[in-house]
């Protein structure tokens, strides 16, 4: 059977009979037993209630009766999103043992349409981090090549696509976590506009900028998995009532008459050659297709790296403090503790890339420093919304690669936070100002390695970005991935 | 600068037993030296972004008991004994 088959494409043989759920379900399951030990994408691996749920799907198609529009497609999910009776680690020894007591509302409305949760993929702790190693876990390794990290910090939602283990991946994006390993692993990722997608039963990070978004292989799945979980959500009230009525309609409507804008500042100098040299093929490709490319400036994003991690920073320190181990954590006693020495002992497990955010967040949050740090912060971010504002007034679209540079391998930066650190900055300035942003797969370098493009529209014009991403789509022709 | 103690407080703060302070002092030193440059732009606007949301578009406010398993919250917690939470002695 071949697993190597769109979101879409599985529903459309499921419907027609050609193959059932099960069947799918359980290849999926073989799939990832033959390749977890090269990419390690999944934390827990859900095999007897997914490969039972399929059964109960399979029943329901024979006996004619009402099926969900997801038809039994096996799903991986993010370990920061909950999900009921299934662990959910955050990557985190500080949270191995937990079990959620309820599900997200993006995994309710998922299940609501039948759809299998196999397993919760891999991140870098609490999602803080681009590689994937900062994991409790150990790393993920990218399919295109297991010497390389697959972005991150959803680099198992990446991974776990790409090497076919699952049809459609749900991450978390705070300032890339979506778009980065959909870049390193050659798959389509997305994060929708701030409001869009409910954030209830998501651990929080940084709550003011992130998002769940899909990974999926084509841009067709992201709209249909865009359709069921976007929307109100009355258990998170920053979400609006501004769903596009179907992002899967109309999505072949063409670039003809748009206006794209090539941000400068993010096709310069400091960008990889061969980064560069798709980005002006993809611009090209747009231009044969009917769209008018035009250079734009936004200067502010010089500052954008700074202002991101002091504001994610600050909300992470402020959030994390919920963990002393005491209404939920590992196993460890209290015996002979006193409690301050117990709380410092225990939260002395976070990783050291959560411990370093815990750390600046205090600092830039501290009296004396606040104005410095924080309250400038803020402003940038006004300062980079202004612009984007001024930015859509001229064009439809903006474009940029997804990543600065090409995946590199495990272990070449994890000990220099700030490179990694600025590798984000093509992706942040979609959270900090909270518009939709998309990475196509476009290119493969001539080391073998994924290049992905990135297009931003303005906030709530999804349906816009995914047309727009799907004709990109269409003009790249991309090998299969080797593993 | 930043120095050692300054990290062990910042630890303090955060509420973490620091096992090699002088582990962070550099990276932390490193990034904070970055972030200065937000002290040097220059803004047009003192505006900050802020979205504003009427109260009719909040829900509800009404006591519902959040039930999973037909049971209480609460009796799911670790360390649950009788509807308290067994925690290290205060003082």
């Amino acid at each position: 059977m071949n697993l190597d088959i769109s979101a879409t494409e599985y529903i459309s043989q499921v419907r027609n009979g050609t193959i059932s759920a099960e069947e799918f379900v359980s290849k999926t399951i073989d799939r990832i037993h033959a390749v977890e030990n090269k990419i390690h994408a999944y934390i827990t691996i859900d095999e007897k209630n997914a490969l039972d749920a399929a059964k109960t799907i399979d029943k329901k198609i024979r006996a004619k009766e009402k099926v969900g529009a997801c038809f039994g497609m096996p799903l991986s999910i993010k370990d920061n999103i909950c999900t009921m009776g299934l662990k959910t680690t955050c990557a985190s020894k500080m949270l191995e043992d937990f079990i959620a007591p309820y599900d997200a509302t993006v995994i309710s409305r998922l299940k609501a349409e039948d759809a299998i949760i196999l397993g919760k993929v891999n991140l870098d702790e609490f999602a803080m981090g681009s590689t994937t190693e900062f994991s409790f876990y150990g790393p993920t390794k990218n399919p295109w090549n297991t010497q390389y990290v697959p972005g991150g910090s959803s680099g198992g939602s990446g991974a776990s696509v790409s090497a076919l283990e699952c049809l459609i991946s749900l991450g978390s994006d705070t300032g890339g976590s979506v778009r980065s390993p959909a870049s390193f692993c050659s798959v389509v990722g997305l994060k929708p506009t701030y409001g869009l997608v409910s954030r209830y039963g998501l651990v929080s990070y940084a709550n003011s900028i992130e998002q769940i978004g899909p990974v999926a292989k084509k841009v067709e799945d992201i709209a249909f998995i865009l359709n069921i979980i976007a929307g109100r959500d009355p258990h998170d009230d920053t979400t609006m009532e501004k769903k596009n009525d179907d992002y899967t309609k109309d999505l072949d409507a063409g670039l003809s008459g748009k206006k794209i804008g090539i941000i400068e500042q993010m096709t310069g100098s400091g960008i990889d050659r061969e980064v560069l040299s798709a980005t002006n093929k993809a611009v090209s490709k747009l231009q044969d297709l009917g769209a008018q490319c035009i250079p734009i400036s936004l200067d502010a994003v010089e500052h954008s790296v700074a202002a991101y991690y002091t504001i994610a920073s600050a909300e992470a320190s402020s959030n994390l403090s919920r963990y002393d181990n005491l209404r939920y954590g590992f196993d460890f006693g209290t015996e002979g503790f006193e409690f301050k020495a117990y709380v410092a002992k225990v939260r002395s497990n976070f990783g050291p890339e959560v411990t370093r955010r815990m750390l600046l967040g205090a600092f830039v949050l501290s009296a004396g420093y606040y104005g410095k740090y924080y309250l400038k912060a803020q402003k940038v971010r006004t300062m980079i919304k202004s612009q984007i504002d001024e930015a859509f007034k001229k064009v439809d679209l903006l474009l940029a690669p997804t990543m600065p540079i090409l995946p590199f391998k495990i272990g070449e930066k994890i000990d220099d936070p700030l490179t990694l650190y600025l590798l984000d900055i093509n992706t942040i300035i979609a959270n900090l100002t909270g518009i939709p942003a998309i990475s196509v797969p476009f290119a493969i370098s001539s080391s073998n390695l994924p290049i992905g493009i990135q297009l931003f529209a303005n906030s709530f014009e999804e349906k816009k970005l995914l047309q727009a991403a799907y004709s990109l789509q269409q003009t790249a022709n991309l090998p299969k991935v080797p593993i | 600068m930043v120095e050692n103690n300054e990290i062990k407080h910042l630890g303090d703060l955060v509420k973490v037993e620091l096992k090699e302070p002088e582990k962070y002092v550099k990276q932390v030193e490193h990034i904070l030296n970055y972030f200065e440059r937000l002290d040097k732009v220059e803004f047009a606007s003192e505006e900050q972004l802020r979205k504003e949301v009427s109260f009719d578009n909040l829900r509800e406010d009404k006591h519902e008991p959040f039930l999973t398993d037909g049971r209480l919250l609460i009796e799911k917690l670790k360390k649950d004994q009788n509807n308290f939470i067994r925690a290290p002695k205060m003082v």
